[in-house]
């Protein structure tokens, strides 16, 4: 878990992080949003202290980052930046392998290491773990770049606009993968990002900055229905706003008893997609289906479309 | 390197080692320069001597350039060292504009005839290729390398060693290839102030009017700069691949 406690962080007589304080929970996803300049790089930069607040402090388990010395704070600090910052004169696997030959793990630990999470980002050993950053597409140097901020578990991992290099669908894709492995081994993260779906679609809850301020800090539900300030109503997208919602929110919300003709659409789907199916098959409504493909109900357009506006 | 390549290379060599070891074999190609029965080889030591000595000279004075000009390069990268970036800059510039012949008249009198005033020499005059491209080898790792680097918690010094260094190190190469080079021909002027080396058959053609002596002094000093030069090449290529960038990214 991650404290930020009224943090602030002043060059000169600018302000650049005003008095920002926020919690993230363990395994939680938090994402910092806003446009560039709000303080956002600042904020995150902050908590590995690779800028040190004017004020305030960051706690993690409870754990001042001020009394652990800085180098043995961020090798538990996993950080991943845009670009990557890969080392072009290290392999894959030496530049993996960076933060466990910090901490004076063996070579056999770290082999393994290594290979386990070329295997996890689907990066096959054989072929990768000998070649340079050069030699590598950019999907594959965003993989890299996340597996060696993995690479000593840490328990906390930090990204500032890890996607912002990719092409959509290749971006689509990481997130997905992203949003996979966290799951998988419940690192929290902090992910900054300027691009709101990216918000929308990892974070649990989300952190809207604008000049150097924290405007709110709620899950994407809430931002969408109560928003704080005409600012955040406006980032969030007036139009996207009901979509979002509804992309929000699970099938099992509008489900209905009864049947219906056509293609099921899944129990675990989101009413967006559901309503997309809808629309696209021209129907007022699908059956859908539980994992096991057991037909479980039905769902239709008016019962999607109650859920994309906050309730009365 | 094309087979073509290696293989004039190589026979370079070859002729040289020949020529240093045995003059006396390429008399004849040189007898039509001599005049009044001259010899057509110089005669007034063993080229071989002469050679190593040269060497010797070259290869210590590029050393010590290397050390005092890389250590200056590190230490006016890092913050405590800023400040002094262009002072530096302009104190090796300096001891490039001198010319060598100077720079001997004014460490004549300092430290006497022969090897020393000669070292001095080819050491100051070392230490600007070597200064400058330690600087912009460290000065153009990238910044977003270095910041992960140590967002991972790298000190200051791993940083140094195992990322700037690393990554300078073909761009320092190139700079003491060039400072080798320039040595190897400024060497010869040495032997104006008594150090012993390859200027000594050139001095000795121009006093006794020998164009073969001339001739053969400018020759061994030319074949040894070029392949001194292409083996710093070779090795300066090899370093960069094993960073894992093609060669042409570096020259
Ligand atoms: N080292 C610095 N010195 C002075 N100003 C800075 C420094 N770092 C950041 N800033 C300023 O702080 C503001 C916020 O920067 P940043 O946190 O990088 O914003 P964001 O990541 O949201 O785009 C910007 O206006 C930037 O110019
Ligand atoms: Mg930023």
């Amino acid at each position: 878990m991650i404290e930020i406690e009224h943090l602030t962080r002043r060059y000169g007589s600018t302000v650049v992080v005003d008095d920002v304080s926020l919690r993230v929970e363990e395994g939680a996803i938090a994402v910092v949003v806003g446009t560039s300049g709000a303080g956002k790089s600042t904020l995150l930069r902050m908590i590995n202290r690779l800028v040190e607040p004017s004020a305030g402090r960051v706690l993690i388990d409870g754990q001042d980052t001020r009394t652990v010395p800085e180098d043995e704070l961020r090798h538990r600090i996993g950080y991943v930046i845009q670009g990557y910052g890969l080392f072009p004169h290290r392999t894959v696997a030496e530049n993996i392998a960076t933060v466990p030959r910090l901490l004076g793990w063996g070579s056999k630990r770290i082999a393994a290491r290594v290979n386990e999470l070329l295997d996890l980002f689907q990066l096959d050993p054989a072929e990768f773990a000998r070649k340079f950053p050069h030699q590598l597409s950019g999907g594959q140097q965003q993989r890299v770049g996340v597996a060696r901020a993995l690479a000593a578990r840490p328990a906390l991992l930090l990204m500032d606009e890890p996607f912002g290099a990719l092409d959509a669908v290749i971006r689509a894709k990481a997130q997905e993968d992203l949003l996979a492995i966290q799951r998988r081994l419940g690192t929290t993260i902090v992910l900054v990002t300027h691009d709101m779906n990216e918000a929308f679609q990892l974070g649990d809850r989300i952190a809207v900055m604008d000049q150097a301020r924290l405007l709110q800090y709620a899950t994407p539900t809430e931002l969408l229905t109560r928003p704080a300030e005409d600012f955040v109503e406006r980032l969030v997208g007036t139009v996207e706003r009901p979509f979002r919602l509804l992309s929000l929110t699970g099938v099992q919300a509008a489900l209905e008893p009864g049947g219906a003709e056509g293609e099921p659409i899944a129990l675990s789907d989101n009413l967006q997609n559901a309503l997309s199916q809808l629309v696209w098959s021209g129907r007022e409504s699908l059956p859908v289906a539980d994992p096991n493909g057991v037909i479980v109900g039905r769902i239709s357009v008016g019962g999607i479309l109650a859920h994309g506006r906050p309730p009365a | 390197m094309s087979a073509f390549s290696i293989l004039t290379r190589g026979l370079a060599l070859f002729m040289l080692a020949v020529f240093i070891f045995a003059p006396q074999l390429f008399a004849f190609a040189f007898e039509p320069l001599t005049a009044n029965n001259a010899p057509a080889i110089y005669n007034q030591g063993s080229l071989l001597s002469l050679t190593l000595s040269h060497l010797r000279i070259v290869v210590g004075a590029t050393l010590a350039s290397t050390v005092v000009a890389v250590a200056l390069g590190i230490f006016v990268t890092r913050p405590a060292g800023l400040d002094f970036l262009p002072l530096s800059r302009s104190l090796v510039n300096v001891g490039q504009t001198f010319p060598p012949i100077a720079v001997l008249a004014i460490a004549v009198p300092l430290v006497g005839f022969g090897e020393k005033p000669t070292f001095i020499a080819l050491f100051l005059y070392g230490l600007l290729p070597i200064f400058e491209n330690t600087l912009s080898g460290l000065t153009q790792v990238s910044p977003l390398t270095l910041e992960a680097a140590k967002g991972m918690g790298m000190s200051p010094r791993q940083r140094l060693f195992q990322i700037e260094l690393p990554l300078a190190l073909p761009v320092i190469l190139t700079g003491i290839r060039l400072s080798v080079i320039i040595s190897l021909g400024t060497a010869t002027i040495g032997s104006t102030v008594a150090a012993k080396g390859l200027g000594e058959v050139i001095i000795a053609g121009l006093q006794s009017n020998n164009v073969a002596f001339i001739l053969q002094g400018g020759l061994v000093v030319a074949l040894l700069a070029v392949l001194i030069h292409d083996g710093l090449s070779v090795a300066e290529r090899a370093v960069a691949r094993r960073l894992g960038r093609p060669a042409d990214e570096t020259t």
